[in-house]
């Protein structure tokens, strides 16, 4: 620890500290702009220049380390003509004239500077050099004359996200913000994970959809996560009058940190599908709007003689994305009430299934947690594919790799987080199990192997043979992974649990599948993992909520005599539905979700749905008195009962 | 003590920050008992007299050679010369032509306007004022009091007149400063 005295208040930081840091620790606020909590210290904007005793010049307090007894002043006459001059430079590089601009009046950092500051005027005009504005991105524009060359979006760009996709072209005042070689955004590296835009100070970066649709301090903020997909990333949902305007990142938000993807930042907005609005019932054919009383009584009549006729009687299926509560209550009411032989959910287990089986067969749980992730020195990615599903933790992987962090990419198929392995290796013959058993002969024949192993290194060019790919390959690959300290498996599925466990313990690795939607581990946890097979079945009961089914499960049903489906949505599964029931979506309903490490979080309620939608939960339940089913609440019983595949935080 | 004389005009802008001043409704009555207004572009009297006046107010930016003319005379006429509104401190909307060429601007307004028909032409009269890159009014003559807004709230244009016809100069801060 070293002391240090800011504006007479003495206090104790950890070596290292900067001075910003410091100030902030004590309470003293530095006005800043290039500052992101999140980013590393760039020193770009000079906002926060402050007077330290014995030094010749003001200095940026950001990226200046406290030493021993340094005494700092940060609100001397000198610092704030500093600051006001630091502004008016800003203010006279761009266009920065406010009743034209998105984030004028609260939203922008630049102009709530300035009004700290007093300014009411600029002692020096802009220059009018216009610079070139970008609109090409479905959702963003990138507007260099708003720009103050602050590269938070760069840092973000690259620090968070690990895309490097944004950068400066030339230097001084010419520097302007381009995507990768100067491309158009919309035709560029770019993912749309937008969090360049969550992090712009001024109106450079704005989102399109958000835009011109209320400033921060007139809309509502509600924290809750994204259902998206099993990552269960932190949120911050910007809504006004009931209605959505903007999904930000919660930086306080322990799974993500304040980065999102494009699934959960700007899908939600897209969204373009027909709503149920009137429970629909199917009359002389066609469907028809109904009450909600005349689809229960029907919906009911179906159901209820079906009761305990198991093959024959009905099937039942629930979108994962739905809130453990609702799942148990489904489960409850079609397995455990009405005795039906087939209730599974959307993904049927296709995740979980083997993974949870193991960890009952081993009677602990074995797989790691995302800090685990978060703290690796080397990742293997075992097919699959994080570039286009869980991105948020492709980010974890991508934006570390430039710190030296390993990557072995393996997969039967091509994936794009390849190019940036330090080895990739594509098996065109075998099972995943056969690559671990190769691999694992060429880590015992570097010498690292770390646990006990089957194979012995004699056995590379046999192994590695059956998997159409070379020795030297494989000893390449076994470098990569198993030099390291802390190495994490990122896996899907179609990999033998029991093998990967076999080649984690060999290597020290941390296990960390990452399973499917939202609720996939929940429904593990409640055994709903059965294959939908349907066999006699005389009805079946889609909860499908905001989901959507396969073509295969479609095709699959369409068969069964009557269908029930409680869904947000129009499809071609309400449409040939016998009855189908509104349902609230996401953002409508409340409830929890266990996340691909097992952290239950609650989602909350951001919007209130219209009268005629009811929850799914609220429709099961409407369903079960009709039925005269009973249910409860003891989901965290249930969810307990069963060993997790990675332990279930409390 | 004579009440303070007090002028305004207005240069390149819209006129909103006069329509701003008219909208503290009653309390103009407050600020004529205070004041006395001379001229205005919305009175009767439209230049302020020869023999000087306390206060100048202009509205708007400086786009041609009669907005000089005219702030030059304010500013030659007043004791305190306040810029009301974004256009007048900063130059504002109509500054926002100045990304592009005066003839660029001209030929947008007058010819390819969507409402202008074949014969549209760019007016070339001698008597006409000749346009130029527009510029905050502090740019051609030295200004004392800023208040910004677009426009800015009649409570602040009452609390700038009264301050200035009790003889003390308005202090523009907190929620009374805003760019927007």
């Amino acid at each position: 620890m070293v002391t240090v005295t800011i504006d007479g208040k003495q206090i104790q930081v950890p070596e290292g500290t900067t001075v910003l840091r410091a100030a902030q620790s004590a309470g003293i606020e530095i006005p800043t702009l290039c500052d992101h909590p999140h980013l590393t210290p760039y020193g770009g904007c000079r906002l926060c220049l402050v007077e330290v005793e014995g030094a010749r010049t003001l200095q940026p307090s950001c990226t200046l380390p406290v030493n021993n007894n340094m005494v700092v002043h940060t609100d001397t006459k000198k610092v704030k003509d500093a600051r006001s001059f630091v502004l008016t430079l800003i203010f006279s590089e761009r266009n920065h004239f406010c009743p034209y601009c998105q984030v004028s009046g609260g939203d922008c950092e630049l102009q709530n500077a300035a009004y700290n500051e007093g300014m009411t005027h600029w002692t020096l005009q802009p220059n009018w050099q216009p610079y070139p504005m970008d609109a090409s991105h479905p959702y963003l524009i990138m507007e260099n004359n708003r720009c103050i060359l602050c590269r938070r979006c760069v840092r973000a760009c690259g620090e968070l996200v690990g895309n490097y996709t944004l950068g400066f072209e030339e230097r001084g005042a010419r520097s302007i913000l381009v995507a990768d070689t100067g491309v158009p955004l919309g035709e560029s590296s770019c993912i749309s994970c937008g969090v360049c835009a969550q992090v712009c100070p001024t109106g450079a970066i704005i989102d399109r959809w958000s835009a011109y649709r209320g400033h921060d301090e007139q809309i509502d903020k509600t924290q809750t996560i994204c259902v998206g997909c099993s990552v269960g990333c932190g949120i911050e949902v910007f809504t006004r009058n009931n209605n959505l305007v903007r999904i930000d990142g919660n930086w306080d938000a322990e799974v993500n940190e304040g980065i999102l993807c494009e699934t959960g930042r700007f899908e939600p907005m897209s969204n373009t599908c027909d709503r149920i609005v009137t429970p629909l019932l199917r009359k002389n054919g066609s469907l028809k709007a109904a009450t909600w009383d005349e689809a229960l009584a029907f919906a009911a009549d179906q159901i209820k003689p079906l009761k305990g006729k198991g093959k024959d009687g009905v099937a039942a299926i629930i979108s994962t994305r739905q809130p453990i509560e609702t799942i148990y209550h489904f489960k409850k009411l079609f397995a455990d009430e009405l005795g039906s032989d087939l209730v599974t959910t959307t993904e049927e287990g296709a995740f979980t299934q083997a993974t949870a089986a193991f960890a009952d067969e081993l009677g602990k749980s074995f797989e790691g947690k995302l800090a685990d992730v978060t703290a690796a020195d080397a990742f293997m990615v075992l097919g699959t594919d994080l570039v286009k599903e869980h991105q948020v933790i492709g980010f974890f992987v991508k934006r570390v790799l430039a710190k030296g962090t390993k990557l072995l990419v393996v997969d039967s198929k091509d994936t794009p987080l390849a190019d940036l392995a330090n080895k990739a290796m594509k098996y065109t013959k075998g099972t995943a199990e056969d690559y671990l058993l190769a691999l694992s002969a060429a880590v015992v024949k570097l010498g690292l192997a770390k646990g006990k192993a089957s194979v012995k290194a004699e056995d590379l060019d046999n192994l590695a043979n059956k998997t159409g790919l070379k020795s030297e390959d494989y000893l390449d690959a076994a470098f990569v992974i198993a030099s390291n300290e802390k190495p994490v498996i990122l896996y899907e599925k179609s990999v033998s649990p029991a093998a990967l466990k076999a080649f984690a313990e060999l290597i020290g690795a941390t296990l960390v599948s990452v399973k499917g939607e939202a609720n996939s581990l929940a429904a593990a946890q409640l055994k709903l993992e059965k294959s939908a097979k349907v066999d006699g079945h005389k009805v079946v009961v889609f909860a499908i909520g905001d989901d959507e089914i396969t073509q295969k499960m479609l095709k699959d049903f369409e068969k069964v005599a009557c269908k029930v489906v409680i869904s947000t949505y129009a499809s071609a599964l309400t449409a040939m539905a016998d009855v189908v029931f509104p349902a609230t979506n996401w953002l409508e309903q409340e409830g929890h979700y266990l996340n691909l490490e097992g952290r239950l979080q609650k989602a909350v309620r951001v919007i209130t749905p219209a009268d005629e939608i009811k929850t799914t939960d609220a429709t099961l339940k409407a369903l079960a008195e009709k039925t005269g089913a009973k249910l409860d609440d003891d989901w965290t019983k249930e969810i307990h009962k069963r060993t997790a595949i990675t332990a279930l935080a409390e | 003590m004579a009440k303070p004389k007090v002028s305004s005009d207005w240069l390149a802008g819209c006129a909103g920050c006069h329509m701003s001043l008219l909208d503290m409704d009653e309390r103009i009555a407050k600020v004529l008992e205070l004041a006395d207004l001379r001229s205005s572009p919305i009175t009767d009297l439209k230049e302020p007299d020869a023999t000087g006046v306390d206060v100048g107010v202009l509205e708007g930016g400086i786009n041609n050679s009669y907005n000089v003319e005219v702030a030059e005379r304010m500013r030659k006429r007043c004791k305190i010369l306040v810029a009301l509104g974004d256009c007048a401190v900063f130059g504002g909307v109509p500054a926002m032509r100045n990304f592009f060429t005066i003839e660029e601007s001209l030929k947008r307004a007058y010819v390819e306007t969507e409402s202008t028909d074949d014969s549209g032409k760019i007016p070339s009269d001698p008597e006409l004022a000749s346009p130029q890159k527009v510029q905050a009014v502090s740019e051609v003559v030295p200004v004392d009091v800023f208040v910004p807004g677009c426009p800015p709230d009649a409570d602040t244009i009452f609390y700038v007149l009264a301050e200035l016809a009790q003889g003390r100069i308005p202090e523009i801060k907190d929620d009374k400063l805003h760019w927007h």
